[in-house]
């Protein structure tokens, strides 16, 4: 064991001599190069988000409408690169991503989080380094109303608008005086519900809690047959009104149907099928205007009609661009030139108040009817 | 708390609670079987469940069944479909044993590895219909909800004090119990059951009786996969959906069923089964959907406390005809 | 067969190096590990995850590898050295990322309660390092009162109660919206006391590297003191048990009392881990605790080579670590991730690094199987 002593001498002081010569020589290989300044400008945005896992679905179609916002933005000075995070909607995958784009100053702005767990957890640290977010589709009431951060903007109404203008829909609209809501007891049917409740008073019926990944809504449907409901309000998303929705039509229940935007997408017909016809969808998006190309750029870039928050992406981006060519050349520019930004959007007229929310008046709440597994346009709800 | 709902409506609420149960008991089939025989917990069977349900889409789309067709031709769609899907769901877990399981068992690797292949296993099925198949093919593959028409449409056949009984129900019902009392029969009476239970009594004494151990394996893996196809169709007709994950949860709870009747123990997928889903509905009643899972696994925990081998107790071997 | 004898052979040589260079040689890996944040010659720097303009911050990945490195050794307690299968472990994991949100957190509904009751001012909340005895401390009475009433029972049956219980703790806490905030969780969860730079914190949402230092120093403490553990009479009563327990219930040692302490241990470092969690966060909810998170922590133990510490560590890196790497091949990475897992399970069944005596018993196990089928 002589012979393997001097092996291990060997090792040990090569591994002095590696730790030594690396203190000396680096080599620059922070946040993948591209150092922004003077007056070169070359700038990244960020977007962050679901793109893989399950709720992919709801958030891809704005990261596709800011891209488009991109490729047709036209400017000869600057040059804006796109980068796509992936967080599969988790808080936990979301923080290191922030604190990349955080650390790596080429970045001026970010669009998201587009949900609200992974914006509360990320929003503290764009603060800190004054990175500016333009949400595409974190709706959850305390973003914006309680430990406001200065970065933070949304282009859509919290929860409890939302909440107010289906219960508006559910009394003026379908003259329901017995709602039963159901909520899937996640971050984003919960409050929307309670809003809805609250709203309604006593035109609700009864409220039952069910969860995510349930198929099996026997129980509520049983609740709901005692309770003789003239409407049925579910906040939650799409996997699982569609069984609901199928339960209920097979125990002979036709009371409409009303759920939020969380069934607002492209793929809300083709999971409901037959038993979703009729069923309608609450949601803070205007339909987009006919004489616009937005539907027709949108279908020739990515082979698909825009989806759910499209629109929403596509104003976000606009603003970071508007903000570049109004000669923004850093991270504190943008952030004042986008609090103070009026214009035009897709979605809708784009405007933040000091909390970093638009303008209620500048908001349209829409009713989608589902026809033959399309989402159509129905009615202009003002809550 | 809502007793008063409980008690008035009770009928009622077994008779969803057995109907949701009945799905979980035919999963349950395929956990309890693998174990009897390998005394090892099949985590892709989720998995094979999933695919069953895709099977029954796909002979849908390729035969162009929809809802409102004659009778005749609903028979004959929902036969077809039962029959891809046992077919797909076998060869699924078949597949599994093949490449996930034998090569362990050839190298002795300890119960944990094959937990761990499992989980691989059922990983890269999950995916292959969220992400492979997406990427080839294209919708309806992908990572969203995806509907099954309803072939077989749902109407009420008669009534019980009070009860619709309907057509779907009654299926699900007789279909899960019919297939449970086919397998028990086929495992207690025939001569590959009894290599079956030869093999789950002891291994060792059965290949040196000319038992060949690798094909009552592989029959145990094919018959628990045909019954999760007969689940899937089940399944499809009660909530006319399918995902890639959807496999994930009813997994869960056929697995929980499994160990409350007794893993191992046949009939005690099917108390398993039926218990669990009375007792989730019964929750969802009291308080509400929210709270079922808590309810589940607190019942199991309860129960396994006073029997810990679960309510009829383990062993496949060992159930008599 | 030659990977582990060769795997063996580097052990072998480990144990017959002179102390020294075994000091140094230690001291030098502690030192290369503290400097893993400034990583930057290449071409060592290519392990950073901070390459590509769409990767994610490197030292902000170093810490949740740490962290789950602490999970890995706590459940490699529970798994590996006792032989017990916990499918709960995320269950730990939450309550200790719980405890300090509850208790340290001014916005937490507890907190708020406690101020009122006992009139302290608005904002107040448990101190830091008050918080890390309680976060111990839950999960560890929640170890016991899990493992009570359920250690008695066989194997795959702990399996699925242990999962059930990691369910109970996620549901609850999304359920009991008066205690802990319901499903949108709780924010402003405090950070380490430290002195102020450059106008922050110390413990900033920005400087991970500083976290990562921290979970990195609470980590080499917890593996000398599981290593004392291992070598331990308890270390010996848990060997004896994994083998053989009515055996070892023979020879006098009681069974039931060390799975206990087993999973006391297992279950209070997984609640310290997850304190770091939610600490580093600054936010904790309850979807961040799904079961699958479980099956993760498994994985980690058994691919790395259950049973051994330093697998433990390489299967939680390697977990974490290779799919923040690639994160350019986007939602390839959970198939690749399933394949590899199996894959690699199907190759190596004894783990990456697998401890010296399971891997010798592995290979008994291998030629009895053999010699089995050659019967036949």
């Amino acid at each position: 064991m002589i012979r393997s002593s001097k092996t291990w001498q060997a090792v040990a002081f090569t591994a002095v001599a590696g730790l030594a010569l690396s203190a000396c020589g680096t080599t620059d290989t922070d946040g993948g190069g591209g150092s922004a300044g003077g007056d070169d400008c070359n700038f990244k945005i960020g977007v962050m988000g679901a793109l893989s896992g399950a709720n992919a679905s709801i958030v891809l179609p704005s990261v596709d409408g800011a891209d488009l916002a991109l490729r047709q933005w036209d400017n000869d000075e600057c040059e804006v690169e796109l980068v796509k995070f992936d967080t599969e909607g988790d808080p936990a995958k979301a923080t290191p991503v922030a604190t990349q784009i955080a650390g790596d100053e080429s970045f001026i702005g970010v669009i998201g989080g587009a949900f609200s767990g992974e914006t509360r957890a990320t929003k503290s640290i764009y603060n800190d380094a004054g990175v500016t977010m333009v949400s595409q589709s974190a709706t959850a009431t305390d973003l914006t109303q309680e430990d406001q951060v200065e970065v933070f903007h949304r282009l859509v109404p919290y929860d409890d608008y939302q909440g107010a203008a289906i219960a508006k829909y559910l009394t003026d609209e379908v003259g329901a005086t017995k709602v039963f809501v159901v909520d899937n007891s996640e971050a984003y049917g919960e409050p929307l519900a309670d809003r809805v409740e609250e709203t309604l008073g006593d035109k609700m019926v009864q409220r039952d809690k069910t969860e995510v990944g349930q198929t099996d809504f026997a129980p509520t449907i049983s609740k709901m047959e005692s309770a003789q409901p003239d409407a049925i309000m579910y906040g939650g998303y799409i996997a699982e009104a569609a069984p609901l929705l199928k339960q209920i039509r097979d125990a002979g229940i036709d009371a409409p149907f009303v759920g939020g935007d969380g069934l607002y997408g492209a793929d809300f017909g083709n999971a409901v099928g037959e038993a979703g016809e009729g069923a309608v969808v609450m949601c803070p998006c205007a339909p987009i205007e006919d004489d616009s190309t937005f539907a027709a750029d949108f279908e020739e870039e990515f082979g698909s009609a825009p989806g759910a928050y499209a629109a929403e992406g596509y104003d976000a981006m606009s603003v970071f661009l508007a903000a570049l060519d109004d000669g923004a050349r850093d991270r504190a520019s943008v952030e004042e030139f986008v609090d103070g930004y009026t214009g035009e959007g897709l979605s809708k007229e784009v405007a933040f108040d000091e909390n970093g929310d638009v303008p209620q008046e500048n908001v349209s709440y829409w009713a989608y009817k589902n026809e033959g597994g399309t989402l159509v346009p129905e009615v202009e709800v003002a809550p | 708390m809502d007793f008063d709902a409980l008690i008035s409506g009770l009928d009622r609420h077994t008779l969803d609670g057995i109907t949701r149960g009945s799905i979980y008991a035919l999963v349950a089939l395929g956990y309890t079987m693998v174990y009897g025989v390998m005394k090892l917990i099949n985590f892709a069977h989720s998995e094979v469940f999933m695919v069953g349900t895709w099977a029954v889409l796909g002979t849908y789309t390729a035969i162009g069944a929809t809802a409102g067709m004659g009778v005749g031709m609903v028979i004959a769609a929902t036969l077809l479909a039962l029959l891809a899907a046992m077919l797909a769901s076998a060869g699924t877990a078949l597949a599994v044993e093949r490449i996930a399981y034998r090569p362990l068992r050839k190298k002795g690797a300890p119960p944990l590895i094959f937990l761990i292949t499992g989980i691989g296993c059922s990983i890269v099925l999950v995916e292959t219909f969220g992400q492979v198949l997406r990427v080839i093919f294209g919708p309806p593959f992908g990572r969203v909800t995806v509907n099954i028409p309803s072939v077989l449409e749902t109407t009420t056949l008669f009534e019980i004090g009070g009860l619709n009984i309907t057509n779907t129900r009654l299926l699900i019902i007789v279909g899960a119990i019919a297939m449970m009392f086919a397998l028990d029969t086929f495992v207690n009476k025939s001569r590959l059951g009894r290599g079956v239970r030869a093999v789950a009594q002891d291994p060792d004494t059965a290949s040196l009786m000319g038992v060949n151990q690798e094909r009552v394996i592989m029959l145990v893996f094919v018959l628990g996969g045909a019954m999760a196809g007969v689940a899937a169709l089940l399944y499809s007709i009660q909530y006319d959906i399918t995902k890639f994950d959807i496999g994930f949860f009813i997994g869960l709870k056929a697995f929980t069923a499994a160990v409350l009747g007794g893993i191992g123990n046949l009939r005690g997928a099917l108390v398993g089964g039926l218990f669990l889903g009375i007792a989730e509905v019964y929750a969802s009643i009291i308080w509400s959907s929210e709270w079922t899972n808590v309810t589940a696994f607190v019942v199991l925990v309860i129960i396994l406390m006073f029997r810990p081998t679960g309510l009829l107790g383990e062993s496949l071997g060992k159930a008599r005809a | 067969m030659s990977q582990i004898t060769s795997a063996l052979r580097i052990g072998d040589r480990w144990d017959h190096a002179p102390k020294a260079v075994r000091w140094v040689a230690l001291l030098l890996l502690v030192a290369f590990a503290y400097y893993l944040p400034y990583l930057n010659i290449l071409p060592f720097a290519y392990v950073r995850t901070d390459l590509t303009s769409s990767g994610s911050d490197w030292a902000s990945v170093l810490f949740l590898v740490v962290v789950y490195m602490i999970v890995a050794v706590g459940l490699n307690v529970v798994i590996g050295l006792a032989g017990l299968l916990d499918l709960g472990y995320v269950g730990f994991y939450a309550l200790g990322a719980y405890s300090i949100a509850l208790f340290g957190s001014p916005s937490s509904p507890v907190t708020q309660l406690i101020a009122d009751r006992f009139g302290l001012s608005e904002g107040w909340a448990v101190p830091f390092a008050f918080c890390i005895p309680i976060a111990i401390l839950m999960a560890l009475v929640a170890g016991v009162i899990l493992g009570a009433p359920t250690l008695r029972l066989r194997g795959d049956y702990l399996a699925i109660v242990t999962l059930g219980f990691g369910e109970i703790i996620r549901i609850t806490a999304r359920n009991v919206d008066g205690v802990t905030g319901g499903a949108a969780g709780i924010t402003n969860v405090p950070t380490p006391p430290g002195p102020e730079i450059d106008g922050r914190a110390f413990f900033n949402t920005i400087d991970a590297e500083r976290w990562y230092w921290l979970a990195l120093t609470i980590l080499i403490l917890i593996i000398f003191l599981a290593r004392r553990l291992e070598n331990s009479r308890v270390g010996r009563a848990w060997l004896a048990i994994r083998e053989d327990e009515d055996a070892a219930a023979v020879m006098g040692v009681a069974g039931f009392k060390f799975k206990l302490w087993a999973f006391a241990i297992g279950a209070s470092l997984g609640g310290l881990a997850g304190l770091l969690f939610g600490s580093k966060q600054q936010y904790v909810e309850p979807n961040a605790f799904m079961v699958q998170l479980s099956f993760l922590f498994v994985a980690m133990v058994v691919i790395g080579g259950s049973g051994n510490i330093v697998g433990a560590l390489l299967g939680a890196f390697l977990l974490t670590y290779l799919p923040e790497r690639f994160r350019e091949f986007v939602d390839w990475r959970p198939f690749a991730f399933g394949v590899a897992m199996v894959a690699v399970m199907v190759l190596r069944p004894q783990g990456l690094v697998p401890s010296r005596r399971r891997a010798r018993e592995f290979e008994d196990r291998k030629q009895e199987a053999e010699e089995a089928a050659a019967d036949v």
